[in-house]
């Protein structure tokens, strides 16, 4: 069942401008660093002997709040796509169970933002070669630089998808994300257990994969809470 | 299985108030039921309920012999749903939004092309639903109900918002559909005179209670007849006529007997003339279906 959900939820969003956000975002952190590398590229060399890891580091600074930003307008797009012309009630009223059409909605943001990643790490790369950073590509660092902040992110997936869903304002589901992004820029003075820090990667263990693993557990328990409470819920 | 939908004692309370309080509905198999109220009376509650976009807060609903709460996928593959105003998605074209659902009901693509035929929708299949004008979207709407065969049709207000002609070609075919396909529809209505020209029977609901609940023609049957009497000295021939243990009213120096027979109008026509008042006018008085619905939810509305 849940196959058919997607097929038809691939559907739904066309037009709806998701796969043009989903290719902004890298697009953007990308762009930065152009005009980052472009305006002052032997400053930038000079700061570093590893002059790949210092670039990564510098993508790595935008990739959390491009994709807070991301997931925050694309969870909101995938409810204001029923909320609009009131699909819900048609759609609750076909047989297919509820919670498997919450569940596709989180499926579709989450490959989104995958597709996203794998854009970010070709460009990553691309622009990278063009700033001749030298020959030893560090390919595991280039993945986990694009890859992790996504893992780690699912969790705010999961929440903003259910706060999207659960509130009929968007404004409402906007607002709490514009203050995702700006608490994600003051990470470094928080504690670790706040959800929107995640995706930086930073924590005291200076270990990231803890966020990683925080981030896909939460988002699992999220997606879950989120399903039962919609699948309890009456459709307005 | 007496029943396509079989509901008892269902309540729906959203905080205090009972939007709908023990309704027990039956309707059977190839019927076009009417489900007639004022506005806010608990159709679309009761509806949504019928659908599992709602639990009940109390009471039970069968459809298809079955319990909703239990087979709910089971019962929903069968029934097709239009609730209030039409859901689509603007940015798709008609035959996107039919093939969105499509893809998770499982019938062949021919079928998009049947129902957009059914509801004459063929020329603007590839147009954007956002231009489409309410009356396309309310066919858009019964395309989609109808689009996987249901045994059952609920339909919430369909004909809202459509102008005369639209009206007329929504209720042929909804007439249409048991005869052709063996399909049982549940239409609701603000609008007697729309139920009154399709339905085979009638609920009648008011302030969250059903208040009458039979065929059309039992319900045509309680339109009987009044007869009211002009005559002169009315409080006089008023007392002149209760002597013959017949009961009346006066309203407004009019003399009101409710559904007398022929005999009994006899009778109090003779004895006015030998008692010697003058007899203007004696008129026969009969109901309208709207009366009698307006009285039914009056009733519902004083409670």
């Amino acid at each position: 069942m849940i196959t058919q959900l997607l097929r038809a939820e691939w559907l739904k969003i066309k037009r709806k401008g998701l796969w043009f956000l989903a290719l902004l975002g890298p697009i953007g952190v990308v762009a930065l660093q152009m005009v980052n590398y472009g305006v002052r590229k032997d400053y930038l060399l000079a700061q570093s002997d590893d002059d790949w890891g210092y670039y990564l580091s510098n993508v790595g600074g935008f990739t959390p709040m491009a994709l807070i930003l991301g997931l925050v307008i694309l969870t909101s797009l995938m409810a204001s796509i029923e909320n609009e012309s009131n699909g819900w009630k048609q759609w609750i009223a076909l047989p297919i169970s509820k919670m498997s059409v919450y569940a596709s909605k989180f499926i579709i943001v989450a490959v989104l933002l995958f597709v996203s990643s794998c854009v970010l790490t070709i460009l990553t790369l691309l622009y990278g070669r063009t700033l001749e950073l030298g020959e030893n590509i560090p390919w595991l660092q280039l993945l986990m630089n694009s890859f992790y902040p996504y893992l780690a992110s699912l969790a705010l997936v999961g929440l903003h998808l259910w706060i999207a869903i659960i509130s009929q304002h968007q404004g409402v589901t906007i607002t709490i994300g514009i203050m995702g992004v700006i608490i994600c820029m003051m990470s470094y003075y928080l504690p670790d257990w706040v959800i929107w820090k995640w995706p930086t990667l930073m924590n005291d263990w200076n270990n990231p994969l803890i966020n990683v693993a925080l981030g896909v557990g939460a988002a699992i328990i999220l997606l879950v809470i989120g399903m039962w409470d919609f699948n309890r819920r009456d459709v307005a | 299985m007496e029943y396509i939908i079989e509901t008892k004692q269902l309540s729906k309370t959203f905080g205090r108030e009972k939007a709908v309080n023990s309704i027990n509905m039956c309707i059977k198999q190839g019927e076009i039921y009417g489900f007639l109220g004022p506005n806010g009376a608990g159709k679309t509650t009761t509806i949504r309920m019928l659908l599992g976009l709602m639990k009940a807060s109390s009471g039970s609903i069968q459809v298809f012999g079955k319990d909703i709460t239990k087979n709910k996928l089971e019962i929903l593959r069968n029934i097709g749903s239009l609730v209030e105003n039409p859901s689509y998605y603007p940015h798709l074209t008609a035959y996107e939004n039919l093939e969105v659902i499509r893809k998770v009901v499982n019938v062949p693509k021919a079928r998009i092309d049947e129902v957009l035929e059914i509801v004459r929708l063929s020329d603007v299949m590839s147009k954007k639903v956002k231009g489409f004008s309410l009356g396309m979207k309310q066919r858009l709407g019964i395309a989609a109900a109808l689009l996987h065969q249901p045994k059952l049709l609920i339909l919430d207000e369909p004909t809202n918002g459509l102008d005369p002609a639209g009206i007329i070609e929504i209720r042929e075919l909804i007439k249409s559909l048991p005869a052709k396909y063996g399909m049982t529809v549940l239409i609701s209505s603000h609008l007697l005179s729309e139920i009154d020209q399709m339905a085979t029977s009638v609920g009648v609901v008011s302030k969250g209670e059903l208040v009458f609940q039979d065929s059309i023609g039992q319900m045509r049957q309680i339109a009987k007849s009044k007869i009211i009497i002009q005559c002169s000295d009315v409080m006089a021939a008023s007392e002149r006529i209760q002597e013959l243990e017949i009961p009346l009213e006066v309203i407004q120096d009019r003399i009101h007997l409710s559904q007398p027979t022929d005999q009994c109008v006899a009778q109090v026509v003779s004895t006015l003339v030998h008692s010697g008042h003058q007899v203007y006018r004696v008129e026969e008085v009969k109901r309208s279906l709207e009366d009698i619905f307006l009285q039914m939810t009056e009733k519902g509305q004083r409670r």
